[in-house]
């Protein structure tokens, strides 16, 4: 008895943790995507009517913007955050002082909550304060940067912050990276002669692939679920122009009392992480079956 | 990997990457400025702002205004007990993956992991609803239930990998030496175990603490933490930048202690181990 136990035991006490993922997640995405397939409106219903909702959401203008805001949001964050986290981690990486110090600055941003920063950024977009009135005080007297009311670019300053937040953080993944490029190997390049950014480009940079890899999932699964950073800087607006997808959810769902489309939202997002996430997780594991 | 550089180059660099630490932290020292100057005086230009007279007022009004240790007591028990209740359950879990592995463990790991990168929003609603059934929107129960559902795939895998690094060889030696699965657990393993403990749990209360998504959807008045609290504050109807500042700094405060002085398991647990 007390054999069996012992070589059951760790099975068991691994079984609460997956029961609850098991149930909490999977269970309720797939309730989400039923009512997504019926009428629902301020309250779940759970007759099937087909693909209504999901006609209704891709004909919406509204989610058209959150939609076509997600790639333009996250294509840009993307590509800035690893630019940038990757340049500030060559730096560090130049035997600089007090670098433990210096790491943890660049992590604040990642380690504090967006609601409670987004304060000073709405002070520094603000047209008439921050940086309108800064380049104004120097003289420029014309300079306007209105992007945070203006539709057109108010997306862009979603990006901007969502920058800040993450590129310490990816500075220091990629930091990590550098740190474990074999130093023989450099230095036996350094002796040949070869010039700095070609020792970066032909042999670090492609050497830290996996770690590119993995930097872009946890990026572009933050870009997917974006919520607070939206919430806390323009909510949304002007008008409906910087939604995003976990936004207009939102909205539907809280605001319009149509859950149904809420649903549907949710499960076309659930879709774009799924196109991501899979074939990382796949290559993942098969890394781990030839190794 | 680092190279051998010049003493100017040294210090060149150094100046450099402060003063990029300058400008990232610039919008948090702000919202410190700001928080002490009057609501007249922080809507000027910088310099103006700079040179305007210091002020305690606004920390007042928002106590006064808002109870203010209500909020702090919310986001202390939320971000808290979610974490301790995660832990209850991922540690032994962590251990099973980490000392009797099966062929399963790394796609049981990964599969759990992955479920962190699905939006939030996909179990939103049914979860609203249940709490709806149950009496548990706007508590502190209710919050502390999801936000520990929520960050349970991270903190069995963080437990997971600071396991991993205990040399299996010494339970082995302890076996062998008859030490029962108790004994094993309770005076090797555990005390082993600790420093990883504690990085997950000051990762996970940081996580919670931060946590919006879920605590502006299922809290109002009763059991929003500070989260919740400066959401409210900024409301459309024209910003206070001062006492929002003053709220914020608050909020923001016990993180960025608590963050400089563990500043090796911040950095760690923010990139999920990846950095030692």
């Amino acid at each position: 008895m007390t054999e069996w136990l012992e070589n059951q035991l760790p099975k068991m006490v691994l079984a609460p943790s997956f029961i609850a993922v098991l149930v909490f997640v999977y269970g309720f995405i797939g309730w989400t995507a039923w009512v997504s397939l019926t009428r629902s409106k301020l309250l779940p219903k759970y007759e099937l009517k087909g693909f209504v909702q999901y006609d209704k959401l891709f004909a919406s203008p509204r989610w058209d913007t959150a939609f076509g805001n997600l790639f333009t949001f996250g294509i840009l964050f993307i590509v800035i955050a690893m630019v940038l986290g990757l340049v500030l981690a060559i730096m560090l990486d130049q035997k600089i002082r007090v670098e433990g110090a210096i790491r943890t600055i660049y992590l604040y941003p990642m380690a504090l909550s967006m609601i409670v920063t987004g304060t000073a950024w709405k002070w520094i977009l603000n047209p008439g304060l921050g940086i309108e009135a800064t380049v104004r005080g120097w003289g420029f007297e014309n300079f306007s940067f209105d992007w945070v009311v203006n539709p057109d670019f108010a997306i862009y300053t979603i990006v901007i912050a969502a920058v800040w937040q993450s590129s310490g953080f990816v500075m220091a993944l990629f930091l990590a990276g550098l740190r474990s490029v074999d130093e023989e190997i450099i230095k036996a390049a350094q002796v040949d002669g070869i010039p700095t950014w070609r020792i970066y480009s032909s042999i670090i940079i492609p050497s830290m692939a996996p770690i590119f890899l993995s930097a872009f999932i946890v990026l572009a699964h933050l870009a997917i679920k974006s919520f607070d950073l939206v919430i806390a800087l323009t909510g949304g607006g002007p008008g409906y122009s910087t939604d995003l997808p976990a936004t207009y959810m939102y909205a539907m769902a809280f605001s319009r009392g149509d859950i149904g489309q809420a649903a549907s939202s949710a499960m076309v997002m659930m879709a774009v992480v799924f196109t991501i996430v899979v074939p990382y997780l796949y290559s993942e594991l098969r890394a781990k079956n030839h190794g | 990997m680092a190279r051998s550089v010049t003493t100017q180059r040294k210090i060149t660099n150094t100046v450099i990457a402060w003063f990029v630490g300058f400008l990232i932290c610039f919008p948090i020292l702000w919202i410190l400025v700001l928080s002490f100057k009057t609501e007249a005086d922080a809507i000027k230009t910088p310099i103006e702002v700079l040179r305007a007279t210091w002020t305690f007022e606004n920390y007042g009004i928002v106590q006064e205004r808002s109870d203010y240790g209500k909020h702090f007591s919310n986001s202390v028990i939320i971000a808290f007990g979610s974490t301790v209740l995660g832990l209850l359950i991922a540690i032994p879990a962590a251990w099973s993956m980490a000392f009797v592995p099966s062929k399963r463990t790394k796609d049981i790991l990964l599969w759990m992991l992955s479920t962190k990168m699905l939006p939030a929003v996909g179990v939103l609603y049914p979860i609203y609803l249940l709490f709806i059934q149950l009496g548990l929107l706007d508590s502190r129960m209710g919050l502390v239930l999801v936000l520990m559902l929520i960050n349970l795939p991270i903190i069995v895998w963080m437990l997971y990998t600071y396991f991993r690094e205990i040399p299996g060889e010494i339970l082995e030696a302890a076996r062998m030496d008859g030490a029962t699965l108790r004994e094993e657990v309770l005076f090797i393993l555990t005390p082993m175990a600790i420093p990883g403990i504690a990085s997950t749990l000051l990762l996970n209360v940081i996580l919670a603490w931060n946590e919006a998504f879920w605590t502006l959807n299922l809290t109002a008045a009763k059991a929003a933490p500070l989260t919740a609290f400066i959401a409210s504050y900024s409301s459309p109807e024209g910003l206070f930048y001062a006492k929002l500042s003053a709220a914020s700094t608050m909020a923001i405060a016990p993180i960025l202690i608590l963050g400089w002085f563990s500043q090796k398991q911040l950095v760690r647990g923010l990139t999920f181990g990846a950095v030692k």
